[in-house]
């Protein structure tokens, strides 16, 4: 995918012509092929190939998207004109010339997707199905889903940045149904990477990720309904990080924090957190399903601690977030494609690693819930209130654990919750998620060691 | 922009010749205007015009699927490779099949707009007067989130190798909407809502009463605070009813069914929810956002019930399930650029009954009202029925709406829900989808709270 540099830099002075103090043009290609296997069979395969361009022009605070898919020179000029026509009075820019650099690096990727046989697709997921079916007779249907996304972006803008990146990620998707006939639960393991189909050979076991899924759903099952109440909870490490994902960090998003809605307004250098927690957003990780080599306002990405110790010490903000916050952005500009303006948003987010021995903060806990595996969740950033289900959960009395327990949820709010993590354990995994938000849905890394909060709100019968 | 119909009958041609026969091509042109005020000024504004096309077509028995933004050459070499290679993978024994069509379709009636005479200027003016209204009606309101409008059409075609070539406006007429999310502060207390109303006219939507009515409810919100845990009799509001019948559309579907997805399968003519329930698909509701003449395969859309006074009437069928189950298409298939066709609802609704919200409380005595569920995408499991989901609501007491209440759950099972509703209200709402409820009450259900 190429743009002409004096195209680019005639639909800029276009944008800008109305008195637009930046402009910015976002031109994407995207390769992507998915497959499907259910009852057994390849039900499905796709290709998809998504294209255009959105052209951003800001006026002091206020921002102007105007995308298409038509990127030939009348089709970005005649988007220029519209965006240049909704300015009122700013005033202006000269634009700066064009530095170019290109991101991309040799051999990052081993095995480009695209160079990967559908046949050899085919065998990993008929592999993950095969282990699923094998755990139980109780394992009535496996859904087995891989995906890839070749995505190639070109950013250029008023300041003098051009630049050109290549994200490729990879992603299998097991899902399996446990039935008696008359309950259905299920179980499932997505893991993903910023990989090729090297993701095989180095990540993802699809056996173990088949077994995996279905000894979830067989083991909830045979779960009673989780108690409802106020009760301590221990969080398992990996996509257990996603309740820092909704309890906080969403809430230090520039998207919240710029308009004085988020309850972290104003409190950096403050204590937001127990002391134990340090929190992390890092982009630059190097085949993590959340990074990028520069974000999608052509900044590099960086890696930023969010707490440390408790204490707050940084937001994640894009462009515009850091024009009303007067601050600096922290390659924090995502999206979902050219169809989304950009905003502040979460790349690989975890708690960071802490002292605590983890069967020591099951036995010292008396009764409650140790999830041990997450679903998705949500937040209002307007008042911290967030949520998130239990996928795999189990009931612990007097510090034993005695049941597989099934439906629970658990909510709270933000500031309240952080403060009351009272452990946190050894070892840091992270897992695969997508966050959707104001500006798409987005690959996003979750993590955490195993944590335990002294009290929480449990959804359940 | 691009003229569609010349690279479709281009397409055609090289699938053809390549082999792939039958072909079909669905395509999809979509054109928005969005706009958003933040304290008292226009904060952001949002143009596009995008189009998007999938080929799909039978190479030696199978079916193959490829996808497109990008209209050259390239793109058609790119379709035809995609669709053969996705062809030659497909192992299902059922195929989707592509349809010469039926031979007549339902008249639509087409609602009266005027979207295509109202400026950018009236549209900014709305967001702004709305945000007015909104911040001065209560001096608890403390920050406005974004007063927002937004409209859009968007035009769908279906033309295959059969010669079928159908063509409509999705949704027929066009759309305008206009919302705004609120703050609310009292003293230590905070609360977060707003109000949004979908119109075919723009001109209907009235910014005074929808910033009044934002303002009211993220007012109403103020000190809330849980109840006790336990189990509680609950009417659940029309707007967070939508959202569950949202999430367990999906069980109404023989695909889902027939791949044990759904636990209704071969359960027709059973009693599966109570005597007074009665679900309602229909596409030719004439304001309907899903309402159409012909579905994603090209049959001719029909309005049914799929639950009749609790019995299990239908499930809902694309050309490829009614095969299998021994029945015809319920004009169900589902079609979108990106993916292979899928079964879906249309305008898709209980039937309302007799007794508004007040009426439903009024039966009810004690207990809650739910007027907003949470976290649905993760808390609700619509292959088991299970739900556990953050909620808000009232408390009621001696038939009235009394205090709120947030920072609770409920729990339950939707299959059970659907057995033990009590009464369904008479104030059916769609607003901007295509799944509409009226208030319902649901008998008892688990919440936790403190």
């Amino acid at each position: 995918m190429m743009l002409d540099r004096n195209i680019a830099a005639e639909v800029l002075a276009r944008a800008v012509k109305t008195g637009g103090d930046f402009a910015e043009i976002f031109m994407e290609d995207n390769t992507s092929s998915n497959m499907t296997l259910k009852s057994d069979r390849i039900e499905s395969l796709g290709t998809a190939r998504e294209h255009g361009a959105g052209i951003r022009v800001f006026e002091g605070t206020r921002a102007i998207y105007v995308y298409t898919n038509d990127t030939s020179r009348e089709g970005l000029m005649d988007c220029a004109a519209q965006a240049a026509a909704a300015v009122r009075s700013g005033k202006g820019c000269t634009p700066v010339g064009f530095s170019h650099w290109s991101t991309a690096r040799a051999n990052e990727i081993r095995i480009q997707p695209g160079d990967a046989e559908a046949a050899l697709k085919a065998e990993k997921l008929r592999a993950a199905n095969a282990a699923a079916r094998g755990i139980s007779p109780e394992i009535v249907q496996v859904t087995c889903g891989y995906k890839d996304v070749t995505q190639d972006v070109l950013i250029c803008n008023t300041e003098g940045v051009f630049v050109t990146d290549r994200r490729v990620r990879s992603r299998l998707m097991v899902s399996a149904v446990a039935s008696d006939g008359k309950e259905n639960q299920t179980g499932s393991c997505n893991p993903g990477a910023g990989m090729g189909f090297e993701l095989f050979d180095e990540r993802v076991d699809p056996e173990a990720c088949g077994r995996l899924a279905a000894e979830k759903a067989v083991t909830m099952l045979h779960a009673d309904s989780c108690p409802a109440g106020v009760y301590p909870v221990v969080i398992d490490g990996g996509f257990g990080g996603v309740i820092f994902h909704e309890a906080c960090g969403h809430s230090l998003e520039a998207t919240s924090v710029a308009y004085g809605i988020s309850e972290f307004s104003g409190k950096l250098g403050q204590q937001i957190a127990a002391s134990c927690v340090t929190a992390v957003d890092d982009g630059t990780i190097p085949g993590e399903w959340g990074s990028t080599h520069v974000d999608d306002e052509g900044m590099p990405t960086s890696c930023l601690t969010l707490i440390e110790n408790g204490i707050l010490v940084n937001y994640m903000i894009d462009k515009l977030g850091g024009r009303r916050m007067n601050m600096a952005p922290t390659g924090s500009g995502r999206r979902e494609s050219y169809q989304w303006a950009p905003t502040s948003r979460m790349r690989n987010t975890y708690i960071a690693a802490g002292p605590d021995d983890e069967a020591e903060m099951i036995a010292t806990m008396g009764t409650g819930l140790y999830a041990k595996s997450m679903g998705g969740g949500s937040v209002n950033p307007a008042t911290g209130e967030f949520n998130f289900s239990v996928e795999e959960g189990y009931w612990v009395e007097d510090g034993k654990i005695l049941r597989p327990v099934r439906g629970a949820s658990l909510i709270g709010k933000g500031g309240e919750v952080l403060m009351r993590i009272d452990r946190v354990g050894k070892k840091m995994t992270m897992a695969q998620g997508m966050c959707g938000s104001a500006s798409g849905s987005v690959p996003v890394n979750v993590g955490q060691p195993m944590i335990r909060v002294s009290s929480m709100t449990v959804g359940g019968k | 922009m691009i003229r569609m119909d010349e690279f479709i009958d281009k397409l055609l041609k090289a699938a053809a010749e390549a082999g792939i026969e039958p072909a079909e091509v669905y395509c999809e042109e979509k054109s928005s205007f969005s706009a958003e005020a933040m304290d008292g000024s226009i904060d952001s504004y949002e143009v596009s015009e995008t189009c998007g096309l999938s080929l799909r077509g039978m190479v030696g028995g199978k079916m193959g699927y490829a996808s497109t933004e990008a209209f050259d050459e390239d793109a058609i070499r790119m379709l035809i490779r995609g669709v053969k290679e996705s062809a030659a993978l497909v192992e299902t024994e059922e195929q989707d099949e592509i349809y010469a069509g039926d031979p007549a379709y339902p008249e639509l009636a087409v609602p009266e707009n005027d979207l295509d005479n109202v400026t950018a200027e009236e549209k900014l003016q709305l967001a702004l007067e709305m945000e007015k209204a909104a911040m001065t009606a209560d001096s608890r309101i403390a920050k406005s989130r974004g007063s927002y409008v937004t409209t859009g059409k968007g035009v769908v075609r279906l033309v295959n190798s059969y010669g079928l070539n159908l063509k409509t406006e999705k949704p027929v007429g066009g759309y305008a909407v206009a919302g705004i999310w609120l703050v609310g502060k009292d003293g230590e207390s905070a609360s977060a809502g707003g109000e949004s109303e979908a119109r075919r006219k723009f001109r209907e939507l009235d910014p005074v009463r929808i910033g009044k009515k934002a303002a009211e409810n993220t007012a109403a919100m103020l000190n809330a605070s849980p109840v006790e845990s336990g189990t509680y009799r609950v009417v659940i509001r029309r707007d967070a009813m939508r959202s569950l019948l949202n999430v367990f559309s999906s069980i109404f579907s023989a695909e889902n069914a027939q791949k044990k997805l759904s636990l209704l399968e071969g359960r027709e003519g059973e009693t599966i929810a109570s005597s007074c329930v009665t679900l309602m698909d229909d596409p030719l509701l004439p304001d309907g956002f899903a309402s159409a003449a012909f579905d994603g395969e090209g049959s001719a859309c029909r309005t049914k019930a799929v639950i009749e006074n609790g019995v299990l009437k239908t499930l809902l069928h694309s050309r490829k399930t009614a095969r299998k189950a021994g029945t015809v298409s319920t004009g169900n298939a589902k079609r979108s650029v990106s993916s292979p066709v899928k079964v879906a609802p249309t305008n898709f609704f209980f039937q309302p009954g007799e007794k508004d919200l007040d009426g439903l409380l009024a039966d009810l005595g004690e207990g809650l009202l739910i007027t907003e569920v949470g976290g649905l995408h993760a808390g609700a499991n619509p292959i088991s029925g299970d739900f556990s989901l953050i909620a808000k609501g009232f408390r009621v007491t001696g038939g009235k709406q009394g205090l709120p209440v947030e920072q609770i759950t409920i729990a339950g099972n939707f299959y059970q829900m659907l057995k033990d509703i009590r009464a369904i209200g008479s104030d059916l709402e769609f607003k901007s989808s295509n799944i509409g409820s009226p208030s319902v009450d649901v008998g008892n259900i688990h919440v936790a709270g403190k």
